[in-house]
Order: structure tokens, then sequence, then C-alpha cells
């Protein structure tokens, strides 16, 4: 019996050795730390951008930690709301929609960058979305600059080229899609029918938000939001579409070649891309305008930025780094737009050659010229703070809408939510 | 003298658990076919064996570095569990045998903050690990849970069952309190621990929230946040999250099965 309980001894005393040991190791200084979600799209392109900076710099080190979009928001927020800055990274990256979220709610906790970075250089819009009391806060990073991606073999054995496809309405649209399905048996458009996105991307187009630019409701009376809304209203009640639910669905109804085409950011590139099969047969048009005076065909869904953290404890390194590579270098541009399908939005970038290109998996159309020249247009808007509320309000009347409801009575019910939840 | 309504209900019986465990198995099903395809393959819903069970799993160990993850995974969730386990049921036969009005009181007290969501206590103790030095260490993961409430409840409810006979009995030969626990109590729970073992293991080897928060760089990351991380981003690889899924699953089973027949073994002994 003895000899058993000196085996719990050691056991325990073996424990409590191995975790003492665990504590004692730290963090490795003079590196840089970034946080962001996706190995193979930003992670991957701040460790090229790394390269490129280490060529002149010797010393420096970066470490990418790359968590889930979800995750790093969240960690974030509860790191910045304990006030312990111990084991915050130099650098983050912030999807635009949540940016001004964070400046508002932890104010001093960003470093302003206006000083440092040339802001000039960047998309007007991406600017505009992190700038708080006239301060700019991020470098930009990818635009979510968007395109109705269509299968060109699918459209011309419906009779459209891709002339007919420039300077449409949503109401061509459908027109377009109903004689699509009557020719081929193909449906155009693959919908997430509990996604808001393209409600997102109607507004923006007509340079018009949830927000106003103080803050304030801006639903219930916004013309350019009743006509975006009852737009969609009507592309839902036709039968142009396949519903479909989660990014999987999503995604697969199209790269199954099931249906014709989407409407979506640039950064669905690389999903298409990855069936090389129907390398040839895509193309890609502008989106489809909202019938709204100053409406345009050019839109945004998604990007991100760059992030100093006012805590950082390698500041001025990070900040010099992000200066000399991400807001200067438009060769590093070319190489992440070939390597990652990342569209940048430093605007010299486009007179590289990759940007000159025409892409042939794109049917050699020159897709980054026109995605660059409606990356110029896209209007400014404020997201505000409460994008995600608000959004989560409008999907919640999508399938009213379809089903024929009021248009005027679910902008009542979406205002009336989205106040009740923010105000 | 067989009733062909009864006959028929037996059929119908049969077909409806036939069709609830081939809903229950799919998941798997889909999971380990999945393993064996392409992301591409996956998307557009392909569900029979495909080539791909190699590729996947070498670009799963060149994304990720698989031992460090699993070796992190495994040495918070045995250390945890190990000590969970050491000090919650001690607490919980203390909290059984020793009974008195205060310690009531306090027992009462700890089962209403049971009711406290872990989002209220998450920045709280952030700001405390944050004071101790302990973020970004596998101890801000280990220590809070080492107390717990639930697995204290758990003991004490099991501690009724224990006879008291053998505890005065052990006095009588003459075995010093905390004797009785280790030579007496522990062997005869071996049941209780073999089941609370089960549940602690897998708590903290699919622990995520409090991980993800207190964990800061790639080299202390558990499995479960790598198998986040993968999912994420504008095209993630389907194939490569099955194969580290199944990875994530395994140890489970594993402890699961080993302490099925622990379990079984323990209640037999306590029969005789």
């Amino acid at each position: 019996m003895p000899n058993k309980l000196n085996g719990l001894r050691t056991l325990v005393g073996a424990a409590t050795l191995g975790a003492s040991v665990l504590a004692m190791t730290s963090a490795l200084a003079g590196e840089v730390t970034v946080w962001c979600w996706d190995p193979n799209f930003n992670g991957a392109t701040m460790l090229e951008a790394a390269a490129r900076y280490a060529a002149d710099h010797p010393d420096f080190t970066i470490n990418v930690v790359d968590f889930a979009k979800a995750d790093v928001e969240q960690k974030l927020q509860a790191q910045l709301a304990s006030g312990t800055t111990d084991g915050l990274p130099d650098i983050v990256l912030i999807e635009d929609y949540r940016a001004q979220k964070y400046l508002q709610s932890f104010p001093g906790s960003f470093e302003p960058l206006g000083g440092a970075i040339d802001t000039s250089k960047f998309a007007p819009y991406k600017v505009e979305l992190a700038s708080l009391n006239g301060q700019s806060y991020s470098v930009p990073f990818d635009s979510g600059v968007t395109g109705f991606f269509y299968r060109t073999d699918y459209l011309a054995d419906a009779g459209y080229s891709e002339a007919d496809l420039q300077d449409i309405t949503w109401d061509q649209l459908i027109e377009i899609g109903k004689a699509v399905e009557a020719k081929t048996g193909h449906k155009l458009l693959s919908v997430d029918i509990n996604d808001s996105g393209i409600i997102r991307i109607m507004m923006q187009s007509a340079g018009t938000w949830y927000f106003t630019e103080d803050g304030q409701v801006n639903i219930e009376g916004n013309a350019a939001f009743k006509t975006a809304l009852g737009a969609w209203q009507r592309v839902l009640q036709s039968d142009i579409y396949k519903p479909t639910s989660g990014w999987t669905d999503y995604t697969g109804a199209f790269a199954s070649g099931e249906v014709a085409g989407t409407i979506t950011g640039v950064w669905i590139t690389a999903t298409i891309k990855a069936n090389p099969e129907l390398a040839g047969k895509w193309g890609v048009a502008p989106i489809p305008k909202i019938d709204f005076e100053g409406a345009t065909h050019a839109s945004n869904l998604g990007g991100s930025s760059w992030y100093v953290l006012a805590s950082a404890p390698q500041k001025a390194e990070a900040i010099d780094f992000l200066k000399e590579i991400w807001a200067s270098d438009v060769d590093f541009y070319q190489k992440i737009l070939i390597d990652q399908g990342a569209f940048g939005t430093l605007t010299e970038a486009r007179n590289g050659p990759a940007f000159q290109a025409s892409d042939a998996f794109f049917s050699g159309q020159p897709v980054w010229q026109n995605f660059t020249s409606w990356l110029a247009e896209i209007p400014g808007v404020n997201y505000g703070i409460f994008t995600e509320e608000a959004d989560t309000a409008v999907a919640a009347q999508l399938p009213v809408l379809k089903d024929g409801g009021d248009l005027d009575e679910a902008i009542k019910q979406i205002d009336a939510q989205v106040k009740q939840q923010t105000m | 003298m067989k009733n062909p309504l009864y006959l028929l209900q037996r059929a119908l019986t049969y077909l409806v658990l036939i069709v609830a465990s081939l809903l229950s198995v799919f998941p798997f099903f889909w999971l380990l076919v999945g393993a064996t395809n392409t992301s591409a393959d996956i998307i557009k819903g392909k569900a029979d064996i495909g080539g791909a069970l190699i590729d996947n799993i070498l670009t799963f160990f060149e994304r990720v570095d698989v031992p460090l993850v699993f070796w992190n995974s495994i040495y918070i969730a045995v250390t945890a569990t190990f000590l969970t386990l050491l000090v919650s049921s001690l607490a919980g036969y203390a909290f059984e045998i020793f009974r008195s009005q205060v310690r009531e009181r306090i027992f009462g007290g700890m089962l209403l903050m049971l009711s406290i969501p872990f989002a209220a206590l998450m920045i709280p103790l952030f700001t405390m690990m944050g004071r101790l030095g302990l973020i970004n260490n596998h101890l801000a993961i280990i220590l809070p849970g080492i107390a717990s409430i639930f697995i204290i409840f758990y003991f004490r409810q099991a501690t009724k069952a224990f006879p008291r006979e053998l505890r005065d009995a052990a006095r009588i030969d003459g075995l010093k309190e905390w004797q009785i626990f280790f030579y007496i109590y522990l062997p005869v729970m071996r049941s209780t621990y073999a089941a609370a073992t089960i549940i602690v293991f897998m708590l903290n080897w699919n622990n995520y929230l409090w991980p993800l928060i207190v964990l800061q760089t790639n080299d202390k990351k558990t499995l479960t946040l790598v198998v986040s991380s993968l999912l994420s981003g504008y095209y993630p690889d389907f194939g490569v999250i099955m194969v580290a899924t199944i990875f994530a699953t395994l140890p489970i089973l594993i402890i699961f099965f080993v302490l099925q027949r622990r379990f079984v073994e323990g209640m037999l002994g306590s029969i005789k």
C-alpha cells in the first residue's frame, strides 16, 4: 500500500514540475506579430511582404498567427475590453464592415497612421471607412470590388455576349435569367437566401448605407434603400436563381456547373479558379445598376485592412514595414494578385504587368483592368458600428419579401428592429 | 401464435430505428469519405471514396505542426483531467462526508455559480491571467477548471452511495482520513472516476472559447483551434479539414472505448 501512495506522490510531483517548466517559456523579443485569418490568402500575402522587407532589413522577423476570422474578432474584442495589452499583436487584420466598431468602442487602442502613410495612394472608399475624427487608422488591404461572374458558354448559348451585359439594370438581369434558363436549362444565379450581402452591394453602389454619416439609422425613408430592396424582391420572386444555404452549397452551385453565375466580391476568383476544367468558360461583367439617381455599377462586398495597435511592442518597425511594402511596392501587388488572387487597393498597382494582363481563365477578358476601373468608382460610405445588427434585421425580412410581402411594411420592420437593438 | 399486428409493429419499430441510426451515422460516413476527396469534389457533393486521402494528410502535416499541436491538446487534456479529478473528487467527498451547516451554505453558493455563463467570466478571468503573467500559457487553461463545480457536485452525489460501514470499518482498522480516501474510496468508486474522466477529458479536449482567447501564438495552439483556423478563409480546403477533424475525434473515441470497459469492470466490482 505505501508503494502505491509513493507512486501517486511522484505523479503529482511530476505534473507540477512539468507545469512550471512550461510557465517559463516566454515570447521572442524584437519580432513583429500579425494576427490574420486565412493562411492561404492574407496570411500568405503578409509572409510575402515580410520576405521583401527583410531583403533590405536583415534583422526583421515576423510571426504570422492565423485564427478563424470570427476568432480574431473575438480575441481582439475580449482582450481590448479586458484592458490587458499583454500578448496583443503589433498588426491586426480587421474586416472593413467592423472597422468603426473597434475604432469607436476602443478609442486610443489603435495607432493613427495618417502621418506615416500617404493614404491618397489608396482607393478613397477604403480610407474613408477606416477614418475617425479626421484621422485614418488603416493600411488598406484587399478590396471586395464586385462583379457579375458568369459562364460565357451558357450566356452565349442564350444569345448574350459580353457587350450585352454592360450597363444593365436588375430588371434586365431578370430577363436575361429567364432567357438563359429557357435556352440552356441552367439558372442564372446562385443565391444564399439567408445572406443580405447583395443588399449591401446595392446600397453601396448608390452611395448609401443603413446609417447616416453621423451614425443615425437611415432605413425608413431612405429612398435608395427602398429601391434596392424592391429590386432584390423582384429577383427573389423571379425564377432565375437557385436558392442555396451556406457557403458550401452556394459555391457548389456554380463550381459544379449547375448555375451560370453569381454576383459578389472579387475574392470569389480563387474559388472559381479552383475548378481548372472550367478555364476559358468564365467572364466578369459589371454588376447591374439600381434604378436610382446617382447609382453606379461599382460596389464592394467585404474586404479588410491592416491596423497597428497603439500598444504594439514593435510599433515603429511595424509601421515602417507597412509603409515600405504595403503602401509603395507595386511589384509586391503584382505578385500577390497572381499567387493569392489578392486584389489590393494601392492605385498605382494597376499599372503593373499582372493588373494589365488579360486573364485566359476569364475568356481572355482584361478582368483586372476592369476591376481597377470599378474600384475607383465605388462610392465611399460610412459603415458605422452596427452593420452586423442591420444585416440580421434585413435577412429576417428577405423570406417575407420573397413570398410577396409588402415592401414598405418590411422596411418598417427592419427599421424598428435596428433601432430597438442599437438605440 | 404470431400476431400479424405484432409483426407489423416490430417491423415499423425496426424501420424507424434503422432510419435513425443511418441519420446519426451519416455525418461520420461523410467525414471519412470527405477525407479521401479533394475540396472541389466535396463542394460538388461527391459521396463516394476518392483518391485524395494521402494528399489531404500530407497537406495537413505540411500546413500544421501536427505533432506539436497534438501534444498541446493531449498535455492540456491529460493534466487538466488528472488535477480536476483529484481536487474535485476530494471536495465532493468532503462535502458529503463532513457535513455542517456552513458547508451546506458554501455548497449551495457554489451551485448558484454554475448558472453564471462563461461569457460573463471571460474578461475578468483574462485580466486575472494577465496579472499572473499566464497569457499564452497552457496553465491559464488548466488552472481555472481544476475546481469544477459540476464535478464536485457529481462526486458528492456519487458519494451518497458510498457505504458508511466501509468507512467505519476502515477507521476501526486505524486508517487516517486521507488513507480512507485513497485506499478505500478511490478503488470502490472506480466506475464514478471512469465516467468523470470521460466527461472532463472531453470538456478539455473540445474546449474552444477560452483557449482561443488566452493562447496567442501558433506554437501554443490546440487541435480544436487549428481545425477552426483551417475552416477560415475565402477558400477553405475541406479535404484537409475532414482529415483534421478525424484527428481531433480519434482520442475521444479511444478514451471512450478504453474507459467503457473499465466502466463495466467497476460496476461488476461494486456488485461483489
